[in-house]
């Protein structure tokens, strides 16, 4: 077994939605390097719960990095130091005895704080009920094969598709844009014939939804890109531009 | 509650019976749809399936489910693929040997004529998941690819890299946004079902719990489903995401709804082994990676040399050597068993010696790093991400772990419980992979239930039930409520020592070490007495923080926890009395000298369907009939 | 859909202000040559003055056209950066970036400084020079010279006269530098913005990108230093 670790955590505790938050400091004096971050905070919760105080509250569900629940802002970055990794798959061997870990929620208006580092992605939803998908009802597809897919496509879109809805792009936008997350469904379904009866109307439709949710304009900054746990690449927001301008073309 | 549970099989030949049974049903007419309030609980596969295509009906949908958003559900990790009869690789399939390799994968402890639904309605569930968008792996023609997975003779297994549970959950989370959009399903997120609610017998209704505001809620409609996964977190360490539960089941439970063969879970083979105490869970490697990887394990015991100085002909190849014909593609359960032999033989590697290699180093030098990166990508990144080593240059270490529960709800034929009114989709009911599943088969399971049988079945129920209106003011909401309300009070109110994870890994430990992979009748009986006790400390002595009218993720989780403690003790009754050895079962009793499991056909040909009442727990016997198919022990060597 | 909501959506913002920034690269690119006339002398550039005030109406329109983009250029940029304000009210107590692939630097992120001291700058040097003495309503005897038997404004003589003074030259050249600190960002970002979508030609991108933007830079620098060190 490796050594134990003194970890220090500074972490934003905020009772509610509406209440001021504020950080408090921990110390986990048997932190180790197997550890995933996740399971850092299981332990000082424990250790919360055994002292009488509250534990600190964070979505988690499958920590294996593909369910989005998780995600906060460690030392300043969305889903902490390691790329294309998700914070439940972040490992203590990263950090070392005696490190000070800084631990923030999401932070953005369309991401109200729902108690500690919990926050509420809703917005998300309402983005991909305006729009994201194909209109077929369950019983009137045609054999899968009828209808070839160049391999170069089917790739492209699975690499959009894969986007987990976590909300570390607009966590870490510096204008709090979640024009990865919209793009990356707009592409996903702009690379593919299924897509392409609805195209117009899904881009425009929602591309005014994630205006609507008070989200921040694009500055092409592509931190997200950095930040996103699948490596999404910003040039799905220039393709969901080209959609919008095909769209506004007519 | 009737003693006797049928199964409302149709009749005729195995081949026509789902079309026998479509074309006697009542239909619903699509003005009287509108009229219809449906429960969904649930959005994970067949959860999500079934309220999009519900909803496309006409039916008005009410759509619940605990995570923050329905994109959430743990259908979400699945990684392989999901099977399918299309025989597009021309390699001799048909949905009749889809049939029979569940059938036969499921160690004959499964209902006929539900698994060859479910093989010829796979072929449907590929077109509509195409048609909605899933970026299914293709081959340079443009046509779907396929790959081969355990149990299997044939390629007919179709995947998304190693995301596929993610693509169609996406697919069928996408059906319902729009239906969601469109105003047809209505949305509750954060919602944890505590309680079903009967009136005069039949399911109309549940209450619920936001868990933002600790609100308790009451919903009601025409029938309920409860499509709400699993159990494996029973075992505390499990595959299964930290928030699945058995909760919503195990309430159904106790509401009258009969549980079936409980004792039947699937320990997956390749999986991450354990590196300490805190461990919070366990990952899944996607089997997918039997079709590369050899399974091997030093043939000296305590053999300490790093896995690159041990040589090839000090290697054993236990699969290979045992299951000439499958190799390390043999179905979940016999793999497990054989790590496991391998590790309690001494030969176990790494630092717990709870392990086995899974090595690519011929694959790679076949096919080039290239290739099998290709393949397997994602899933070497996630290996190394979470273990520090680097399995293109040293073999994964892999070890069993809880993945999938084929126990669940008893349901007929048209997947309603024995309690009218509610319908259980999905991993949730025990219906069709009998002993052990094979794999990418619940996926297609998930996706049958939801988008091609329950629009039959359920309105067959509305059609022919004159369901009276009902709303939440009747007193048997009122009665559920004030039961979930006190039952959340107690767990604040006992403020003892003890913490809700401590419990969990205590229960956790009885269930793997007595009802995990190998089974024995006294270890059951000291499960069963070790489960009892603690359970009746955990109502005296738990710590949960906090209180009930905020986000609190230890209360739900003690609401969840004192659930998988009823759970644990009927899993091991279950497995005390079913003396065979079958699948997943694994009584050390009931073996043969070659260490395989050892069915008893003449006795044990039933599903185990445990009724509860106050007084305990009966066991209904509902017989499995085989027609068509002819039992024989199962060999893959 | 309404050219409105379009021209006011995420997308069309970015649009507008990526097509106006393009084509105020392409003026000052012009700019920046015709500057350079300078080198060849102070007729050279006089010349080149007067060409272009000699073209009239079309200069008229030319000036109009780069009147609206700056104006659409600068209140989308506003709008922008007043919207990103509002999406986060609360910011981070540690922030940083996550480095490569991302984009965010300095430039990026100071994208709405640079561009309002542009702005300022621009209204200071409009007046200084094209509204300055011998310009448009402000005859004056002293900047008038005679080209080729041509009459016409003496525009050298003033750049001479202004960029003599160090806090002017110094000054420009200090504001070009934050030019090329907005370009540095901007050009790369309007290609994004008009939908350049292939990921391996970003590098190519925001490399020639930031080049042009360093070229324009130096271009606007050379002058007012040469003048003040009385190299030309």
């Amino acid at each position: 077994m490796a050594d134990s670790m003194n970890i220090k955590l500074k972490v934003w505790r905020q009772a509610g939605p509406n209440v001021q938050g504020r950080f408090e400091t921990y110390t986990v004096p048997d932190a180790n390097p197997h550890m995933s971050f996740l399971e850092l905070l299981d332990v000082l919760n424990e250790q919360l719960i055994k002292s009488g105080s509250t534990p600190v509250e964070f979505d988690h569900d499958c920590r294996e990095g593909i369910c989005g629940s998780c995600g906060v802002v460690v030392d300043g970055v969305a889903h902490g130091p390691q790329r294309r990794t998700a914070c439940c798959q972040l490992h203590m061997r990263h950090y070392k005895d005696g490190d000070t870990i800084v631990v923030e929620p999401w932070r953005a208006e369309a991401f109200p704080i729902v108690k500690d580092l919990v926050v509420d992605r809703s917005a998300f939803d309402r983005i991909i009920a305006a729009g994201g998908y194909v209109s077929i009802n369950a019983g009137s597809a045609q054999d899968a094969n009828n209808l070839p897919i160049a391999k170069t496509a089917a790739d492209l879109a699975m690499d959009f598709a894969a986007c987990i809805g976590c909300g570390a792009c607009v966590a870490a936008c510096p204008n709090a844009s979640a024009s990865l997350f919209t793009a990356a469904k707009i592409s996903h379904l702009a690379m593919l014939p299924q897509g392409m009866p609805e195209r117009k109307m899904r881009v425009t439709a929602m591309v005014n939804q994630m205006a609507e949710e008070g989200f921040g304009d694009c500055s092409n900054h592509a931190e997200c890109e950095a930040v996103c746990p699948k490596g999404i690449s910003i040039s799905t927001i220039a393709t969901m531009r080209r959609e919008y301008m095909k769209a506004m073309l007519g | 509650m009737k003693s006797d549970l049928d199964s409302k099989i149709p009749n005729g030949p195995l081949k026509e019976k789902w079309d026998h049974y479509k074309n006697g049903i009542k239909l619903v007419n699509p003005a009287n749809k509108r009229k219809h309030t449906v429960l969904v609980v649930g959005t994970g596969l067949a959860g999500g399936s079934a309220a999009a295509t519900l909803a496309e009906l006409g039916y008005k949908v009410k759509s619940f489910c605990i995570q923050d958003s329905p994109r959430r559900a743990h259908s979400i990790a699945a990684q392989g693929g999901i099977n399918a009869a299309k025989n597009y690789p021309n390699d001799g399939d048909t949905v009749w040997r889809l049939f029979y390799d569940t059938v036969k994968g499921g160690d004959y402890r499964s209902r006929e004529a539900n698994v060859h639904r479910l093989a010829q309605i796979s072929n449907e569930i590929i077109d509509q998941c195409v048609a909605q968008g899933v970026p299914f792996a293709r081959e340079y023609g443009g046509l779907l690819d396929n790959r081969s997975f355990g149990g299997a003779q044939v390629s007919r297994t179709f995947y998304a890299r190693g995301q596929t549970g993610q693509q169609l959950l996406l697919g069928a989370y996408q059906s319902m946004s729009r239906q969601i959009g469109l105003g047809n399903i209505e949305m509750f997120a954060r919602q944890e079902m505590l309680d079903l609610v009967l009136v005069d017998g039949k399911a109309r209704g549940i209450i619920t719990r936001n868990l933002v505001t600790g609100e308790i809620e009451r919903h009601f409609g025409d029938a309920v489903l409860l499509c709400t996964g699993g159990y494996g977190n029973v075992y505390y360490l499990s595959t299964n995401a930290k928030n699945s539960n058995v909760t919503a089941a195990w309430r159904c439970h106790k509401r009258g709804a009969a549980f079936a063969n409980p004792c039947f879970t699937q320990i997956h083979p390749t999986c991450i082994p354990v590196s300490g105490d805190y461990q919070s869970k366990l990952t899944l490697m996607s089997e997918s990676l039997r079709n590369d990887g050899r399974v091997w394990v030093p043939k000296k015991q305590g053999d300490n040399r790093k896995p690159k100085d041990i040589p090839e002909d000090e290697r054993d190849y236990y699969l290979e050597r045992r299951y000439p014909s499958f190799g390390n593609l043999v179905p979940r359960d016999v793999a497990s068993r054989n790590a496991k032999l391998a590790c309690d033989d001494g030969k176990g590697v790494g630092e717990t010696k709870l392990a086995v290699y899974l090595d690519f180093a011929e694959a790679i030098a076949r096919l080039g790093q290239d290739a099998i990166a290709a393949r397997y990508g994602n899933l070497f990144e996630m290996y190394e991400r979470i273990t520090g080593e680097n399995p293109y240059e040293t073999p994964m270490r892999i070890y069993p772990a809880v993945h999938y529960t084929m126990g669940g709800l008893w349901v007929d034929y048209e997947l309603q419980s024995n309690v009218p009114g509610l319908f259980v989709l999905g991993e949730a009911n025990f219906s069709d992979h009998g002993a052990n599943r094979l794999g990418a088969s619940a996926l297609m399971q998930g996706l049958a239930d939801g988008y091609f049988v329950i629009p039959y079945t359920l309105g067959n129920y509305l059609a022919s039930n004159d369901l009276k209106k009902v709303d939440g003011t009747h007193e048997a909401f009122s009665k559920a409520e004030k039961d979930a309300t006190d039952r959340l009070e107690k767990l604040l109110s006992i403020k003892g020592t003890k913490t809700v994870t401590e419990y969990h890994r205590e229960l956790g430990r009885i269930m793997w070490d007595y009802v995990g992979m190998s089974r024995t009748e006294e270890g059951l009986q000291t499960a069963i007495k070790e489960i009892a006790a603690l359970r009746e400390d955990f109502w005296k002595n738990v710590l949960v923080p906090g209180e009930n009218s905020t986000m609190n993720k230890n209360l739900e989780f003690a609401g969840r926890l004192a659930d998988f403690l009823e759970l644990g003790e009927l899993m091991a009754r279950d497995a005390l009395e079913r003396e065979e050895s079958c699948g997943g079962h694994f009584r050390e009793e009931y073996q043969s000298e070659e260490g395989e499991a050892m069915r008893n056909d003449d006795l044990f040909t039933y599903v185990a369907a445990w009724a509860y009442s106050e007084n305990g727990h009966t066991l209904i016997k509902e017989p499995l009939e085989y027609e068509s198919v002819k039992l024989t022990t199962r060999s893959y060597k | 859909m309404s050219s409105k909501n379009a021209f006011s959506s995420p997308v069309g913002k970015k649009l507008i202000t990526g097509i106006t920034g393009l084509g105020l690269v392409v003026f000052a690119v012009e700019h920046m040559i015709g500057n350079l006339a300078m080198f060849s002398g102070n007729d050279a550039y006089n010349e080149y003055a007067h060409f272009l005030t000699s073209l009239g109406p079309l200069l008229y329109v030319v000036e109009a056209g780069l009147a609206a983009f700056f104006i659409f250029h600068i209140t989308n940029g506003i709008q922008i950066w007043y919207g990103s304000r509002k999406a986060r009210r609360i910011g981070y107590d540690t922030y940083r970036s996550a480095g490569k692939p991302s984009k965010q630097s300095a430039s990026s992120r100071s994208m709405i400084v640079t561009g309002l001291i542009l702005f300022v700058f621009l209204v200071i040097h409009l007046v200084s020079f094209k509204f300055g003495p011998g310009g448009p309503g402000n005859a004056d005897a002293t900047y008038v010279t005679t080209v080729a038997g041509v009459e016409m404004r003496d525009l050298a003589k003033l750049v001479r006269h202004k960029f003599d003074s160090p806090y002017y030259a110094f000054g420009y050249s200090f504001v070009m530098l934050l030019l090329v600190a907005h370009l540095r960002h901007g050009v790369w970002s309007a290609f994004q913005s008009l939908g350049a979508t292939r990921p391996s030609l970003t590098p190519t991108i925001y490399g020639l990108g930031a080049l042009l933007g360093l070229a324009i830079g130096l271009g606007f620098i050379a002058l007012p230093l040469a003048i003040y060190f009385h190299i030309i």
